[in-house]
């Protein structure tokens, strides 16, 4: 393909997504409107407002990360023809796992302490998928069915562990864990090129190597891939287990970088399906989704920001994103009929 | 504490029966959405719709009748826009059923907030649907309170489960259903119009969604919150699959799933303060049931050969 066209097909992309998500924020101000928020104060700012205050900033960053570990897993997996609709479970598994590590070893050295709380809050995420790949493999079990499942599941058992185990010594009997000291943080300006780093990393061990062919035969069609001598067990436990760490190490990055406590609140997001939206977005593609995080991440947080100003109920935020969810899939549907003609 | 243990099993009965609309509502017209090949995981979203759209226009219009029909229109209109996502551009079905999920949970509360600002946050009564009380049978021991004093769209749900075996198996749409969702070639050769039955089945299956939400509002719960709907839809997509699209499996799945359910709720409020137990381990319980048989369920499931897989002629 000649650069010029290369480029070409890019900035189609970009319009045709940049639509997308216009349309979803027009959709929004139109219930901001319904509601009887002020619209032009909406739209200025939503489109202004993150970047016009460190806070926004900071807000976007962990978004970024966050949207970027989960929906890399979530397009890894779906390379394989695989959804791994569980991520909030993995991530909340993660955060939780900060916190066991903490409770129970905080006699250790702290900068052992320190990697021994990532890794854990990795294995932990990965522990949570282990049960969605072990019965699709052994058993055929629909992955979809199993995630959704597990992700009721965590928030309840993250609600338990703060309610007992992880609870902080200062609660007063509330449900919240002791606040991480400092030497525990990871501050957000380590956290946000680590995880660039996790996206070009993944992008050269996936996408440069043999194991993009073998995964995209496996999500092609089991038969074909069984039939070509591609371990379709090895890929699909593969790009599962790596989505599930990715998710549990998003659960670290956020308690270590931002929240640094857990309370119930921080259990009823919806980062899984976010990150489904950023992997289409970026088109399954490593660089595309990490581009694509920090896009959606922007528009999100200036969502939030909106609502706060207008006074309108936070959770039209849901409401957006699943509009512009819709808005994104046709925009593919859109260009993937171009490229046909 | 003395509490009569005939009180308990009664009280974890007639929980399990008058919560178990929910599902089986939504469970029914999922199996009958799959079968045709079209699967919506968004119905936990229409659900979510139809059950604050049942409990506005109750409190609007003084009329439970009113508050359902309108609900079950606001869930069969989504429906009708899933079907021209997923069946009129193929877009992917698993995205797009998330996406109403997402736009029904947030905007079902958005409205909600509005409402409650509109009445400064005391709504009028609700007027619900009185129970049925059966004559003479309702009257009897244990039994007369868990199976004939339940609220009427509890034995409509119930009715629904034959009625919908029967459906697939023995009428000509049910048939044409089934023959979408295994082969659509051959289907269309045999001159049935794969689109429209597909779409068919998408709008009987969130009729069914939506009046699951409907009657969570008018039979159960009659105020709403936040995410009031606590995943039923997505558990009701669970037992779809693990009764292996039979409804009569998915029945049993459904009441087993609300028996536990209720199960744990009544022990968490009888000996929880005495005994320290915490309320959201046991709330997990049902869940857990439902995994740990999965691998003896889903050993023998297998979906309709089409599921998922859009229908383009040539």
């Amino acid at each position: 393909m000649r650069a010029d066209s290369r480029g070409r097909t890019w900035l189609l992309y970009a319009a045709y997504y940049a639509a997308a998500i216009a349309i979803g924020i027009v959709v929004g101000l139109a219930v901001v409107a319904f509601a009887g928020g002020n619209v032009g104060l909406a739209l200025s700012t939503l489109l202004t407002g993150p970047i016009t205050t460190s806070a926004g900033i900071q807000q976007i960053f962990v978004r970024f990360i966050i949207l970027c570990l989960i929906g890399l897993g979530v397009g890894l997996a779906l390379k394989a023809g695989l959804w791994n609709i569980g991520g909030q479970g993995q991530m909340v598994i993660g955060m939780v796992m900060v916190f066991v590590v903490f409770t129970y070893m905080r006699s250790l050295a702290s900068p052992l302490l320190f990697f021994l709380i990532i890794v854990a809050a990795a294995l932990g995420g990965l522990a949570w998928i282990v049960v969605p790949v072990v019965l699709k493999t052994k058993v055929g079990a629909n992955e979809i069915v199993v995630t959704l499942l597990l992700n009721i599941v965590a928030s309840n058992f993250g609600l338990y562990m703060i309610n007992g185990p992880i609870r902080g010594p200062q609660s007063f009997g509330y449900p919240i864990t002791a606040t991480l000291p400092a030497n525990l943080r990871l501050p957000l300006t380590f956290a946000v090129p680590i995880v660039v780093a996790v996206g070009i990393a993944l992008y050269l061990l996936v996408e440069r190597t043999s194991f993009n062919l073998e995964a995209n035969t496996v999500g092609e069609s089991t038969v074909t891939a069984r039939y070509a001598g591609v371990g379709v067990t090895k890929v699909i436990t593969v790009t599962m287990l790596v989505a599930g760490a990715l998710a549990g190490l998003a659960g670290a990055f956020l308690v270590m970088g931002y929240l640094y406590h857990l309370d119930a609140g921080q259990f009823s997001t919806n980062y899984g399906l976010l990150a489904i939206i950023v992997a289409l977005l970026g088109r399954k593609s490593m660089l595309g989704i990490t581009l694509a995080s920090l896009l959606f991440a922007y528009v999100t947080i200036g969502v939030e920001e909106m609502a706060v100003v207008t006074g309108v109920q936070s959770s039209i935020e849901f409401a957006i994103e699943g509009i512009m969810l819709i808005t994104v899939l046709f925009a593919s549907y859109l260009i993937d009929r171009s490229k046909l003609r | 504490m003395s509490v009569a243990l005939s009180d308990v099993v009664v009280g974890v009965f007639y929980a399990t029966l008058s919560l178990s609309p929910l599902i089986l509502f939504a469970c029914m017209g999922e199996i009958i959405a799959e079968k045709s090949g079209v699967a919506d995981l968004g119905i936990e979203g229409i659900m979510l719709m139809s059950a604050f759209v049942t409990f506005a226009i109750d409190i609007l219009t003084r009329s439970p009748w009113l508050g359902i029909l309108a609900g079950v229109s606001v869930g069969v209109v989504m429906g009708a826009f899933y079907g021209y996502l997923a069946i009129g551009v193929y877009l992917d079905q698993i995205a797009s059923g998330l996406s109403l999920y997402l736009f029904g949970l947030g905007f079902s509360y958005v409205l909600f907030v509005v409402l409650s600002n509109k009445y400064a946050g005391t709504f009028p009564n609700f007027i619900n649907i009185g129970t049925i009380y059966i004559p003479g049978l309702s009257a009897l021991p244990i039994l007369g309170r868990v199976l004939f004093q339940q609220n009427i769209l509890v034995y409509v749900a119930l009715a629904l489960v034959p009625t919908t075996a029967y459906f697939l198996q023995r009428t000509r749409i049910g048939l044409q259903i089934r023959a979408v969702g295994e082969n659509p070639r051959a289907a269309d050769t045999m001159g049935i119009n794969v689109k429209r039955v597909r779409f068919e089945a998408i709008l009987i299956g969130t009729f069914l969604a939506a009046l699951a939400g409907a009657y969570f509002e008018i039979g159960y719960l009659q105020t709403f919150q936040f995410d009031i709907i606590m995943g039923r839809g997505f558990v009701a997509l669970v037992m779809v699959y693990f009764s292996n699209w039979n409804p009569y499996k998915a029945l049993v799945a459904a009441l087993g799933f609300e028996a536990v359910n209720a199960t744990q709720t009544e022990i968490v409020s009888l000996a929880g303060p005495s005994l320290q137990l915490s309320s959201t381990l046991f709330n997990i319980l049902p869940y857990v049931f439902v995994l740990a048989l999965i691998p003896i369920m889903g050993r023998h499931a297998r979906a309709p050969k089409y599921m998922l897989v859009p229908y383009k002629k040539s």
